[in-house]
C-alpha cells in the first residue's frame, strides 16, 4: 500500500465487535438457509398470484359463483371459498382424513384473512385476487378458519369450519 | 493495512468548535410544542389501549362510552393513529429541533420554515381528527382500501406528512449551511443522525404519498370509482417498513450520541455509528414485501429478495447493540462495575433517562427476536395477522422508541422549560411499571397469537375462541391496565415538571452529549459523505421495488367501489 | 477466550459486551428455533 501525500483514516474495527459482526452475519445467514430448505425442500411455500376476477361480478361468474368443494380425484379435493363481510361461504367443509385439499379463496368486498388453525394455511383475501395454498389432512377433527383482517363491525364474528372425517 | 494510532496526524478542523450551544428561544418553542401535541397525543391514543385490552378478557367498556365513541374500532384507530404516527411523528421532529441546531452549534438556517411544517403538520392532525371522531373513518392506522374514510382523513394525513416534510427541509439547509461552513470537518453524529432519519423519512413517505394522491384521496371524493388494494397494499407498505425505522433511528440516535454522556461512558466507535445510520438508509426501505408475504398478487421471488433484504437490515441493528452496550460498558466500568457483568448495576439505574432507555434497550432484546421471525419468509405463515404482531410492536415502538423518548423528555422538557425533573424517584418507578406492564402484555399477545388468535380482533365477542386462549387474553388485560398506569404516571410527571416554578439555571439539566474514544476526525472520509450512500439507496430501491411496482401498476385494476358504512 | 491482553495500557475490551450478547444471540437461536419448529411440523402449503 502506498500512501498517498494526505493519509486518509482507514475504518478500524475493535476485533470484539468485528467478531460480533461476523457471527451476526453467520446467524442471519443461517436463518435465511433454513426458510430456503423449509421452501425448497419441504414445500412450506407462501401464496403466489393466481388469478386476477372482478370483485363486483366474481359472486355471480366464475368459479365463486358456485363456491364448494369438489371432488377431483380420490383424495384430491378442490374448495372455492367466498369471503364477504362477516361470513364465508361455505361455512363448513368436509373432507376425509388423508386427502389433499387445494383452497381458492378471494372477497367480493373489503379485504378479508384466511388462517386454518393447525396448519401453514395463512393468506391475505384481498378483493380483485384469488389466494390459493394446498395442504394435506392428517389428523381427523374439526378445525377453524378464521378472518383475521379486519373487515368491519362483524369482524369478530367470521369464521369456518373444516371438518376431517376418519 | 495501516493502523491509525493516535500519534496519526488528525487533519486539522480549520474552525474551533464552540464547546457548547444554547437554543434561541424559538427554537425552545419549536421543540416544546411538538413535544406537547406528541405527549397530548400519547395521553390520548393510551386511554384506548386498556379497553381494547380488557375486551379481550370480556371486559367490554365501549358500550359504557357510546355517545362519544361507537365502537371497538374506532377506539382501536385512535390508538393506532395518536399512539403510533403522531406521538411519535411529532416528538422526533421536536427532538431533532433540538439535536440538530445544537449538535451543529447554530441556530435553525431558516427558522420560518421550520414552523410552517410544524403548522402543517398541526393543521393535518385536526383536519384527520375530525372525521375518526365522527366514526367517519374508523379504518385503523393501515386504512386498507376498499374500506374508505372521509377525504378529510386522507387530506390531513398527507398535511402531516406534508408537515413532516417541511420541518425536515428547514433541517436539511441548516445542516449543508454548517458542510459549507465547515470543510473536512467531519458532521457531528448527533445532527448527521438525526439528518439521515430525516431523509429516509422523506423517501420512504413517498409510497403513501402516491398511495393517497393518486388512488385514496380522488375515489374519497368520487373522482375514481374504485381502486386496486393488491397495488395500494404495495404503495403502503413501500412506507410501512421503512416507517418503524423513523420510530427507531431517533432512539439510536440518544443511544449513541447522549446516553453514553449520561452513564458516564463514551461512544465505543464513532464509524460504525455512521455506518449502522448508512445502512439503515440504504436498506430500510427496499424491504415492504416482508408485511406482504401472504398477499396473493406479490411473485413468491420478490418475497425472498426482500426476505433476504430484511435479513440484511437486522445487520445494522446488530451492529447498534454492540457499540451501544460497549459504550455502556465504558461507563459502568468507569463508575467501578468490575467482572464480567458487574458495570451493569453500576450504571447510573436511578436517573429516571437512562433507567428508560435501558429497560427500553431490554425490551428491543425481545422485539428484536419477534421481528426476526416476523421477516423469516415462510416462518410468517405461523404468526401472520395473529396477535403475536402486536405483541411484536409494542416490544418495539411501544417499548424501544416509546421508553427511550419517555426517557429523553424527563431531561428535554426541563432543559427547554427551564425547570428540574418533578419526582424523579416516581419517574423511575414509571419505566418500570411500564417495563412490567409490557413483559405481560408481549407475552401474552406473542402466546395467545401462536395459538392462533388473530390481531384486530374484539375477542370478547368472537364466538370461536377456545379456552385454551382464555389465560393468555386474561394477561392482556393485566398488561394492558399497568401499561396505562405508566403512561398516566409519565403525562402526569411531565405536565407538573412544566408547571413547576423556574429554576436556577445552574440546577436545569444539560444537553447530554457524549464523546467517541477516537476523535471523529479519524473515521474514514466514506463514512461522512452523502452522495454515495444515497446513489446506492435510490438503486437498491429501484431495484428490489421497480419491477414490481411497474407490473402492479401497468396492470392496475380499479374495480372496487368504496365501503364506508360498515363499522 | 478472556485471556489476559498483551495491549498498551488503559486499552479498553468490551468483554461484558460480549457476554451479554452471546446470551442474545443464544436466545435469539432458540426461540427463533422454536418457532421454526412449529413451521416445520405444520406441514407442507404445496406438498
Amino acid at each position: 500500500m502506498t500512501p498517498s501525500q494526505t493519509p486518509q483514516p482507514s475504518l478500524q474495527i475493535d476485533r470484539y465487535e468485528r467478531g460480533w459482526m461476523i457471527a451476526a452475519i453467520v446467524l442471519l445467514a443461517t436463518f435465511a438457509l433454513a426458510v430456503t430448505v423449509a421452501g425448497a425442500a419441504m414445500g412450506i411455500q407462501l401464496p403466489a398470484p393466481e388469478l386476477r376476477v372482478n370483485p363486483q361480478t366474481v359472486a355471480s361468474e366464475g368459479p365463486f359463483a358456485q363456491p364448494g368443494v369438489r371432488e377431483l380425484a380420490p383424495g384430491r379435493y378442490e374448495a372455492y371459498i367466498m369471503s364477504q363481510t362477516w361470513l364465508f361461504i361455505p361455512r363448513e367443509i368436509k373432507i376425509p382424513k388423508g386427502s389433499e385439499i387445494t383452497l381458492y379463496v378471494t372477497s367480493k368486498d373489503v379485504q378479508h384473512g384466511f388462517k386454518l388453525e393447525g396448519t401453514n394455511i395463512n393468506m391475505m383475501v384481498i378483493p380483485g385476487q384469488v389466494s390459493r395454498l394446498t395442504f394435506r389432512a392428517e389428523k381427523p377433527g374439526t378445525y377453524n378458519f378464521i378472518c383475521h383482517e379486519y373487515c368491519g363491525l362483524g369482524h369478530a364474528a367470521m369464521f369456518g369450519t373444516l371438518i376431517v372425517t376418519e | 493495512m495501516t493502523a491509525i494510532t493516535s500519534t496519526t496526524a488528525v487533519p486539522a478542523a480549520p474552525v474551533a468548535r464552540p464547546a457548547t450551544y444554547a437554543l434561541s428561544a424559538t427554537e425552545k418553542r419549536l421543540v416544546g410544542l411538538n413535544v406537547l401535541v406528541a405527549v397530548l397525543a400519547l395521553f390520548i391514543g393510551s386511554l384506548f389501549g386498556p379497553l381494547q385490552a380488557l375486551e379481550h378478557a370480556r371486559v367490554d367498556l365501549y358500550p359504557l362510552l357510546q355517545p362519544l365513541l361507537k365502537s371497538y374500532y374506532q377506539g382501536l384507530t385512535l390508538h393506532g393513529v395518536l399512539n403510533a404516527l403522531v406521538w411519535t411523528t411529532f416528538f422526533i421532529t421536536g427532538f431533532f429541533t433540538l439535536t440538530i441546531p445544537f449538535a451543529l452549534r447554530r441556530p435553525l438556517a431558516a427558522p420560518k420554515l421550520n414552523w410552517a411544517g410544524f403548522i402543517v403538520q398541526t393543521l393535518g392532525l385536526l383536519t384527520a381528527a375530525v372525521p375518526i371522531l365522527l366514526n367517519q373513518a374508523s379504518v385503523l392506522y393501515t386504512f386498507y382500501p376498499p374500506l374508505q374514510a372521509h377525504f378529510t382523513f386522507y387530506v390531513g394525513l398527507t398535511l402531516v406528512v406534508v408537515g413532516s416534510w417541511i420541518q425536515g427541509y428547514g433541517f436539511y439547509i441548516t445542516f449543508y449551511r454548517w458542510r459549507k461552513d465547515n470543510p473536512g470537518v467531519r458532521s457531528p453524529l448527533m445532527a448527521l443522525g438525526s439528518v439521515i432519519t430525516m431523509v429516509l423519512w422523506q423517501i420512504a413517505t413517498l409510497g403513501v404519498a402516491v398511495e393517497i394522491l393518486t388512488q385514496l384521496l380522488p375515489w374519497s371524493l368520487g373522482l375514481l370509482k374504485g381502486v386496486d388494494p393488491q397495488l395500494n397494499r404495495t404503495y403502503f407498505w413501500f412506507t410501512g417498513h421503512p416507517l418503524v425505522y423513523f420510530w427507531l433511528l431517533p432512539a439510536y440516535v440518544s443511544w449513541y450520541t447522549m446516553l453514553p454522556k449520561q452513564v458516564d461512558g463514551k461512544l465505543f466507535s464513532d464509524a460504525l455509528a455512521r455506518f449502522a445510520f448508512w445502512l439503515f438508509l440504504f436498506l430500510s426501505v427496499p424491504l415492504g414485501f416482508h408485511h406482504q408475504y401472504v398477499d396473493p398478487g406479490v411473485p413468491p421471488m420478490w418475497k425472498y429478495i426482500h426476505a433476504i433484504l430484511t435479513y440484511a437490515v437486522a445487520f445494522p441493528s446488530m451492529l447498534t447493540a454492540f457499540t451501544v452496550i460497549a459504550s455502556l460498558e465504558v461507563g459502568g466500568r468507569a463508575r467501578g462495575g468490575k467482572g464480567l457483568f458487574g458495570w451493569i448495576p453500576a450504571l447510573p439505574w436511578r436517573t429516571p433517562s437512562v433507567n428508560h432507555q435501558l429497560l427500553a434497550g431490554i425490551l428491543f432484546f425481545l422485539g428484536g427476536i419477534g421481528g426476526i421471525v416476523n421477516a423469516s419468509y415462510n416462518v410468517n405463515l405461523v404468526v401472520h395477522n395473529t396477535a403475536w404482531v402486536p405483541g411484536h410492536f409494542h416490544l418495539t415502538v411501544a417499548s424501544a422508541v416509546t421508553l427511550s423518548f419517555m426517557g429523553i423528555a424527563y431531561w428535554m422538557v426541563p432543559h427547554i422549560t427551564g425547570r428540574t425533573l418533578w419526582a424523579p424517584k416516581l419517574a423511575v418507578i414509571q419505566g418500570w411499571v411500564w417495563f412490567v406492564g409490557m413483559l405481560i402484555f408481549a407475552t401474552a399477545q406473542h402466546r395467545v397469537g401462536l395459538l392462533g388468535a388473530p390481531r384486530r380482533t374484539p375477542l370478547g365477542q368472537a364466538p370461536y375462541v377456545p379456552a385454551s386462549w382464555q389465560p393468555w387474553t386474561f394477561l392482556t388485560a393485566i398488561g394492558g391496565v399497568i401499561l396505562f398506569v405508566g403512561v398516566i404516571l409519565f403525562v402526569v410527571i411531565i405536565l407538573v415538571t412544566v408547571l413547576r416554578k423556574p429554576a436556577h439555571p445552574s440546577q436545569v439539566p444539560a444537553i447530554p452529549e457524549a464523546e467517541a474514544l477516537q476523535d471523529p476526525q479519524l473515521t474514514p472520509a466514506w463514512l461522512d459523505r452523502w452522495a454515495p450512500w444515497l446513489v446506492a439507496t435510490v438503486a437498491l430501491i429501484l431495484i428490489a421495488y421497480g419491477p414490481q411496482l411497474i407490473y402492479q401498476i401497468a396492470n392496475m385494476s380499479n374495480t372496487s367501489p368504496g365501503f364506508n358504512n360498515i363499522w | 477466550m478472556a485471556g489476559p491482553e498483551s495491549h498498551s495500557e488503559g486499552e479498553f475490551h468490551p468483554r461484558g459486551t460480549v457476554a451479554v450478547l452471546v446470551i442474545f444471540a443464544v436466545t435469539l437461536a432458540v426461540l427463533w428455533g422454536s418457532i421454526y419448529l412449529i413451521l416445520v411440523s405444520q406441514g407442507a402449503t404445496m406438498p
